[in-house]
């Protein structure tokens, strides 16, 4: 009886300390992982709708334009792909930023500029804590989206 | 979540780098002496480039105590190269292994590696584009695509 107890206590205060979360206070917080994922989401989401609108509004671009969203919606197939989604938690699908799109065409030119370099540089930011293979695919976004800034810029080839 | 691999021992992943700045350099000398014109003088500018690249990496590496991995006396082209649009995909291929190898600084868990590699892929990167005409969606991954 005496050895029954010394057993028994032990599991007893295991099973205490797993219990799950409570379903009064919702969803667990999410990862570190998980929060950099889904950041990582919107921003493609984000660049994907200046394309398309600025490509509605200049249709001469659409040549130029489409092969760089094209890879835009790789990096976000790619992305979700990642991402087991936590319960209570479904992937982001909602623009948050929704800029004007500029009366000129260089000037619109200019602001898909900003929004991939700006992209380029905030994926930068997500390489800290992020799993080897993350890492990886954030840096190859990044490098990605440099890219776009140049060909926006001047074209490309030598 | 994701799979998870061994990251690499940052020395390793340097030293991978440092070989793929080697063969640049090598490469651009072969590529280099069949343009002529702008895409020469762009040739001579990519491969000082890489020039530079190679001896931060060998400065990084004697600082981490290692010896830097030297150059071979000769390198395997990947394709013959006969003239200048085979000198152009050499320097687009050249500069996609660069992007390769400093892609896999990245895998390192130490952060301040980890940033020197993200930064050091985006000017291989963009020559790619420029040598070859056309962008990829992955850069550093192998053909542009994500290995599944």
């Amino acid at each position: 009886m005496l050895a029954a107890s010394a057993t028994t206590l032990p599991l007893f205060a295991a099973l205490t300390a797993c219990a799950g979360p409570d379903p009064l206070k919702g969803p667990p917080p999410l990862s570190a992982d998980v929060r950099a994922l889904f950041s990582a989401v919107t921003a493609e989401q984000n660049l994907i709708w200046i394309y398309n609108r600025t490509m509605a509004s200049y249709s001469a671009l659409a040549p130029a334009l489409t092969p760089l969203l094209a890879e835009h919606e790789a990096h976000l197939a790619q992305l979700r792909a990642m991402i087991v989604e936590p319960p209570g938690r479904s992937v982001p699908r909602t623009v948050t930023s929704k800029p004007a799109v500029p009366g000129t065409r260089s000037a619109a030119l200019a602001q898909l500029r900003a929004a991939e370099q700006s992209a380029s540089t905030t994926q930068l930011r997500r390489l800290a804590g992020a799993s080897s293979a993350l890492a990886q695919l954030y840096a190859s976004i990044a490098a990605s989206e440099a890219t776009h800034v140049t060909v926006l810029t001047s074209g490309s080839g030598h | 979540m994701t799979a998870t691999e061994p990251a690499p021992q940052p020395v390793q992943a340097l030293q991978a780098a440092l070989a793929a700045e080697h063969a640049a350099v090598y490469g651009y000398g072969v590529a280099g002496a069949m343009l002529t014109g702008a895409d020469q003088q762009a040739a001579l500018t990519d491969w000082r480039a890489h020039q530079e690249a190679r001896d931060t990496l060998e400065a990084m590496i004697v600082k981490l105590g290692a010896t830097p991995v030297a150059a071979s006396a000769a390198y395997e082209l990947p394709f013959a190269v006969q003239g200048a649009r085979s000198a152009r995909r050499l320097a687009a291929t050249l500069e996609d292994g660069v992007t390769q190898a400093y892609l896999g600084v990245v895998a390192v868990t130490d952060e301040t590696l980890r940033t020197f590699g993200a930064l050091a892929m985006l000017p291989p990167a963009n020559r790619a584009v420029a040598w070859r005409g056309s962008t990829v969606s992955f850069p550093g991954m192998g053909d542009g695509t994500v290995p599944s």
